[in-house]
């Protein structure tokens, strides 16, 4: 920070809630046309709105949810975790509907990354070509990424050095690679029952690589082992978006506009867009803006430019292809849980402490293609009986009983790769719309044969590390983790939504900037990724805006 | 059901490091403040709890002592408090929930002649295991999908029951955790201020 913008801060007339529960100097766009105005202030738009920022762009980061601040609004209770979740209703359908709202959701500043399990994976390079390794298949659509592992690869150290990862002096899998830039944390039960089931039958494994802090950073203490990572971190040894990007955003003179919904972004004659309607404080405003980033994840991104349809765009914005909220994909998610002898406690420490990405990669002799990550899960009490019950459907006598042995109980979940197909899609749902009028998501999902098959090695190979490790009583819970795709990535315009910069092919000011430009899932957390393209997308906006191909493309003569 | 955490009180830590002033306020609302009915009828709260009651059986405590289950789902649907998603085979969750209700009245009056809520204790386990299996008697139940609905019922209310102090010391789940977090995190481990398990060591 120069001494030119602090001077300019005591004059910056609004406020943000800070780390530790003070207040914080924000800068009014409101009646500005900005340089750039970025649309969720997640994972992905929180990183683009502070590099943008800092690269001396004018920048409002628009946002649905609240501004938390960390020390008051953030709880030790499962319950209360629940306001961080974007829970406005979306209708789900197809073979398999899929359950939205909660650990695939996030609403308020610093999205789901206030939540998030903070597992940092890279992408592998064989993830970057699964079209070119596997040639097409029936009733997918595969498609390479425009990006390799080699493009991405210093905004993967870019983005662990910003969040400071605490991970192994070796990681097994993947790339030689930097060290972590903080040290791996100790190991919680269920981290250490996972190292000796897997160590027993040998299957490598190591500590995750986390987004919380093992040594103090800033103003940021270590990690105190609370255990409440996925309700929102009150320590903030957490590098949530909300206390590492969004503060760099503020302070380099970004206004995040918190409870602004935006409901459409408008375009000009030209096709150009021109700004973002949105309603905030009961009224409805245009943030007028010569860029605009679209970051709000795999089905509010399709929804606002399905939204946002107009005269010229009769099908939506960015939508010639007909791709937009087409090919989304989640990961598979099941939990498989067993008995120990020993307490467990799963509700202490990060619930994410290691994992294997030895079923990551073309496993020999298996039915199908993709792979899949095991990781520890740690779900708290109300969770695990929910799943517990329904899963085993346990109710009545039984089911006080059986929750006795909560504390005994450990998990792995698996994030499992899953293909991407056309009929998977985010679509506006044709009579339902939210509290301000606007139609709502209609997700229809399906899996393909392949991902059930993976589904099924994964499951087994789960068993058997409980087995190997002493567990008992082993069961599986189905489910679903993370979002991908909807609008992705290419080369071409005939067969995605935007290039390998994030940029429209049909509108050269809009950039979509979040998982949904994911052209294939992969097979590990994909927070590191999506911030990764986020960190590239905006240091090409940089670029674009320095040597004048912005300008240019809004057919303006000068910036 | 012998107490297995025999003396744990996750309230008794109070005054605690593991209880920071945000987290009391969330629990003692909880506690302290059961919402009236606002949404239900009374009779369909009776049939509610009589559900609930066959999914996380209280009778071993005192009227007064149980924890509360309807209050909450009514609460939920009084403020129309959506899940972020809904499947699209069924209505909007108030219309759900009072179809519902109906229904597992028509279909006890159907096969037993009288209310759910009226209804004898093996009866109405028969009736739930009967919603459970999709499998109910009634014109309700041939466009409502009857093993949705009741996946909603039984993690809405097993989420309630394990929402309540009550229940975080019966199984000895630590409850609140603010500033003071864990130090034994290992797999044996078990911090001072956590719950001690009947005829086990201290500390683990």
């Amino acid at each position: 920070m120069d001494d030119g913008c602090l001077g300019g801060m005591d004059a910056w007339p609004l406020c943000a809630p800070g780390l530790n529960g003070e207040s914080v100097p924000m800068r009014d766009w409101s009646r500005d046309e900005v340089d750039v105005c970025v649309i969720g202030a997640g994972a992905a738009g929180g990183v683009v709105g502070a590099k943008l920022a800092e690269a001396g762009l004018s920048v409002v980061i628009l946002e649905a949810g609240p501004h938390w601040s960390p020390v008051q609004d953030f709880t030790s209770d499962e319950s209360d975790g629940r306001k961080l979740y974007w829970l406005d209703e979306r209708i789900t359908g197809g073979p398999d509907p899929i359950q939205l709202g909660e650990n695939n959701s996030g609403r308020g500043v610093g999205g789901g990354t206030v939540h998030y399990s903070m597992i940092k994976m890279r992408l592998q390079p064989h993830d970057f070509q699964r079209r070119t390794i596997h040639g097409d298949l029936p009733d997918a659509d595969m498609q390479d990424w425009p990006l390799s592992y080699e493009d991405l690869e210093p905004y993967y150290e870019e983005v662990e050095e910003a969040l400071q990862i605490a991970g192994p002096t070796r990681y097994p899998w993947g790339r030689r690679r930097r060290r972590f830039p903080q040290r791996e944390h100790r190991l919680n039960a269920t981290a250490e029952v996972l190292v000796r089931g897997c160590s027993k039958l040998g299957i490598e494994v190591a500590p995750a690589p986390v987004a919380t802090l093992s040594a103090p950073h800033g103003r940021r203490p270590p990690c105190v082992y609370r255990g409440f990572c996925n309700y929102g971190c009150s320590t903030n040894a957490k590098s949530s978006v909300l206390v590492t990007y969004i503060p760099r955003a503020i302070a380099a003179g970004a206004e995040v506009r918190a409870d602004a919904m935006a409901a459409r972004i408008e375009h000009d004659a030209a096709g150009r867009v021109t700004g973002v309607v949105h309603f905030c404080g009961g009224r409805t405003h245009l943030q007028r803006a010569r860029l605009v980033v679209v970051a709000c994840y795999a089905i509010e991104t399709p929804r606002l430019l399905l939204n946002s349809h107009s005269a010229r765009f009769t099908h939506g914005l960015a939508n010639s292809s007909g791709l937009v909220g087409r090919c989304l994909m989640v990961h598979t998610g099941e939990q498989s849980f067993a008995r120990y002898p020993e307490r467990i406690n799963q509700y202490k420490a990060p619930p994410g402490l290691a994992l294997t990405e030895d079923f990551n990669r073309e496993i020999s002799g298996a039915d199908f293609i993709s792979g899949y990550t095991i990781e520890c899960v740690g779900p708290h009490v109300g969770h695990y009986a929910a799943q517990m019950a329904s899963n085993r459907r346990v109710w009545g006598a039984r089911l006080r009983e059986t929750m006795l042995d909560y504390n005994h109980v450990a998990a792995f979940g698996i994030v499992g790769d899953v293909l991407p197909q056309r009929t998977n899609r985010v679509e506006l749902h044709a009579s339902e719309v939210d509290g301000y009028g606007l139609p709502i998501p209609h997700v229809t999902f399906g899996y393909h044969e392949n991902d059930r098959r993976m589904v099924r090695h994964a499951t087994e190979v789960m068993r058997r590390i409980h087995a190997a490790a002493g567990g008992t009583d082993i069961w599986t819970s189905e489910r679903t983790a993370h979002l991908m795709g909807a609008c992705r990535m290419g080369t071409d315009p005939a067969n995605s939504v935007v290039d390998r910069d994030g940029r429209a092919f049909d509108v050269p000011n809009l950039f979509i900037c979040d998982g949904s430009v994911f052209p294939s899932a992969g097979a590990g957390n994909p927070s590191l990724t999506i911030q990764a393209v986020a960190a590239r997308t905006a240091d090409r906006i940089i670029e674009m805006a320095r040597n004048g191909e912005l300008t240019r493309a809004l057919g303006r003569s000068g910036a | 059901m012998a107490p297995r955490y025999p003396g744990f009180d996750v309230l008794a830590k109070w005054s605690s490091a593991d209880f920071d002033d945000p987290t009391r306020e969330v629990v003692r609302r909880r506690v302290e403040e059961v919402p009236p009915l606002r949404f239900f009828t009374v009779e369909e709260a009776a049939t509610l709890q009589a559900a609930a009651d066959c999914i996380v059986p209280q009778e071993d405590r005192a009227a007064g002592e149980r924890i509360p289950i309807v209050p909450w789902i009514d609460q939920k649907l009084a403020r129309d408090e959506r899940d972020g998603f809904r499947d699209e085979r069924l209505p909007p969750q108030r219309e759900m929930w009072c179809q519902a209700l109906a229904g597992l009245d028509q279909a006890a009056e159907a096969l037993h002649a009288a209310p759910f809520a009226k209804l004898g204790p093996s009866e109405r386990d028969a009736l739930v295991n009967r919603l459970a299996g999709g499998e109910m008697p009634g014109e309700i139940w041939a466009t409502l999908p009857a093993k949705l609905f009741f996946k909603q019922l039984l993690q809405l209310v097993v989420r309630t029951y394990y929402a309540h102090p009550t229940a975080w010391s019966e199984v000895g789940y630590n409850g609140p955790s603010a500033i003071r977090g864990h130090v034994r995190i290992w797999a044996g481990g078990v911090d001072p201020w956590e719950a001690q398990e009947a005829g086990k060591p201290r500390h683990g």
